[in-house]
């Protein structure tokens, strides 16, 4: 894998993070495709987010590099690396009393300064963050009498008016119910149709196989597979991460693969019908 | 939701920008690509500080032992009327009404910036540790240790050790968290012992010479302190005031802020400085009124919009505070004079005690 390939987005070589003298990403090489969504899946504690804090440059690290279309992330100016690349975290926490509008505003900031606060490409920008995420009629609302599916909406509209060409979404859909879940993975869609490219933290295989083109699969802070869904996700893959043996089904009208018939592995019988002892 | 809504956003033509129309709540002021935002609410709330400082600074002039009449004190001002008048207000309450001014907006910018950099309320520089800190150096050289700096300079050493061992003992300047108010508390309670300490060992004299500092008082100041608070001040406002677009984003989590492109490190250093040094020299004229610190950008906050940090508001209600607190010191019980200190100490506890047990008891924003 060549950390330059033209379709490369974002790419990352021989890139170790830690925490302290422990490294949770060792030496990982890979690179995310241009204008596609990406998923990253692995276990509870296999260093997903702390990846996607690397690539967005929370993080700094131990050894190597993470590259913006071939340039080492850490030698870009802050703002010029926040006009290239939005980060939604996990606990994006703000202030109280903001509206829905206020807060997709403050996107615009790494485009504003002290003598260009307000312009017409500002203005053009808020308003379709708004409209791509059906959040007009609520542009006035407090944040905090918003439902969590609106209040993550309104995040992700924030960083669609940041305008940059890669989006770097956290478990995007990690306390929503299902519908809500679906609206966001719908709008993810929708921002790569228009050439945008996408990355999330995800730690529902299914979802990631169903709405990601390409998955990266971590395990103990390693790459275990690489490549479209369809081919990466196997039995043996699932076993590999999550200790768990399944028989892969394909979705009757997308194709994406389904996880049936979970058990745990080596147990060689179903569980289904008994009560799981690790809840 | 149409498809079109996600596409890069295309440029403006030039002659398209007179038809921007500002966020809601604010003007916009523009000439070619250049724009500025004024919030409407700001500029109706720091006009209404202004009135009321200028009013409560009348009342401060007229009364008191001699008591003048408001066409006096005009007159005074002017460098008009008898020589008793003049000499009230030139010599005597335009100096401290300046020092309260000065001592107010300084305690309180301070308190605002630090607030914001915690993302706490209670977390101000009197809280903190950092009033005592500079107290206590600052009695050390009254009370005459050797030490020959003056007070400004031993006040600016003091705040800074003790923000450093606060911020030292808060796990390598994590300033987010009640780990870090805890360890502030700690700090000022024991700069609190070592003035006690340093004053027990001196004569009593000296002692009472060296009491208006350990509770706050405009009685004993120096008109050299407060000419570098003045020269301090000036320089640190406007430094806050650039510094503010980035203190609004720092209300975000860290990953937001950092995300929008706030040098997050550097930015708690300077604003951490900047506290500092503005508490330090308030300290230096008027000794720990900390509690201003906490009221002046409680009322700020209380009164202006929530998207930005109230940086100007807080100055304003804070030299407010000070002036009424002042004034209610030289009146209550005349001829006695309570120290400033005491009176916001009076107010400022029941305050304090009223954010605490307040049921939304949420972060500052």
């Amino acid at each position: 894998m060549t950390s330059d390939e033209p379709s490369a987005a974002l790419s990352a070589c021989d890139l170790t993070l830690a925490y302290g003298r422990t490294p949770v990403i060792d030496g990982l090489e890979l690179s995310l495709p241009r204008g596609q969504v990406t998923a990253i899946v692995g276990p509870n504690g296999c260093g997903k987010s702390t990846l996607l804090a690397g690539l967005a440059r929370l993080h700094a690290p131990q050894a190597g590099a993470v590259l913006l279309d071939g340039r080492d992330i850490q030698r870009l100016p802050a703002r010029e690396l926040a006009r290239r690349l939005a980060l939604l975290p996990q606990e994006a926490s703000a202030p109280e009393g903001l509206t829905v509008g206020d807060l997709v505003r403050f996107g615009r900031q790494p485009h504003q300064g002290w003598l260009r606060q307000w312009s017409a490409d500002d203005q053009r920008a808020v308003e379709h963050a708004l409209a791509a995420a059906g959040l007009e009629p609520l542009a006035e609302r407090a944040l905090d009498t918003l439902s969590g599916g609106q209040r993550q909406r309104a995040w992700i509209a924030m960083t669609i008016a940041q305008q940059t060409p890669l989006l770097l979404l956290d478990e995007p859909t990690s306390a929503l119910d299902l519908g809500h879940q679906v609206e966001v993975f719908d709008l993810v869609r929708r921002l790569a149709a228009v050439g945008r490219t996408v990355v999330m933290v995800l730690h529902d295989l299914t979802s990631a196989s169903r709405y990601a083109d390409h998955l990266l699969a971590l395990y103990e802070g390693r790459l275990v597979a690489a490549g479209p869904p369809r081919e990466v996700v196997t039995e043996a893959l699932v076993r590999r991460l999550y200790g768990i043996d399944c028989t892969l089904v394909r979705d009757p009208v997308s194709g994406a693969p389904l996880l049936a018939d979970l058990r745990r592995a080596g147990t060689g019988h179903r569980e289904t019908g008994r009560r799981h002892s690790r809840a | 939701m149409s498809d079109t809504s996600l596409a890069p956003v295309r440029r403006a033509m030039p002659g398209h920008a007179a038809c921007v129309s500002p966020p809601p709540g604010r003007w916009r002021l523009s000439t070619g690509r250049y724009s500025l935002l004024v919030e409407r609410r700001a500029l109706v709330v720091g006009l209404l500080l202004l009135a009321a400082l200028v009013a409560a600074s009348l009342a401060y002039l007229a009364l008191g032992s001699e008591r003048l009449a408001l066409g006096g004190v005009v007159r005074a001002l002017a460098g008009e009327g008898d020589p008793i008048a003049l000499f009230l207000i030139h010599e005597l309450r335009l100096p401290r009404l300046a020092a309260a001014w000065l001592t107010g907006a300084a305690f309180a910018l301070a308190g605002c910036l630090m607030q914001t950099l915690a993302r706490n309320r209670l977390a101000t520089p009197g809280i903190i540790g950092i009033d005592n800190g500079a107290t206590a150096f600052a009695v050390a050289s009254v009370v005459g240790l050797g030490v020959s700096l003056a007070p400004p300079a031993m006040a600016l050493a003091g705040g800074a050790t003790a923000a450093a061992i606060t911020f030292g003992l808060a796990s390598g300047g994590d300033t987010r968290g009640y780990r870090f108010i805890v360890a502030g508390i700690g700090i000022g309670a024991v700069f609190g012992a070592v003035t006690q300490l340093l004053l027990a060992r001196v004569d009593i004299d000296t002692a009472n010479a060296a009491y208006p500092w350990t509770v706050g008082s405009l009685n004993a100041r120096s008109g050299n302190a407060v000419a570098v608070l003045a020269t301090g001040f000036a320089a640190g406002l406007p430094l806050a005031l650039v510094l503010a677009r980035s203190l609004t984003l720092m209300r975000f989590s860290d990953a937001v802020s950092r995300g929008l492109g706030v040098r997050l490190k550097r930015r708690r250093w300077q604003v951490l400085t900047l506290s500092v040094l503005i508490t330090a020299l308030a300290v230096a004229v008027a000794g720990p009124v900390g509690m201003v610190g906490l009221i002046g950008p409680e009322i700020a906050r209380s009164l202006s919009s929530p998207r930005g940090v109230p940086l100007l508001a807080s100055a304003l209600a804070g030299a407010l505070v000070m002036v009424l607190a002042d004034l209610a010191g030289r009146l209550l019980l005349a001829p006695i004079e309570l120290p400033v200190g005491l009176v916001t100490a009076v107010v400022g506890g029941p305050w304090l005690l009223w954010i605490l047990i307040r049921p939304a008891c949420r972060s500052a924003s």
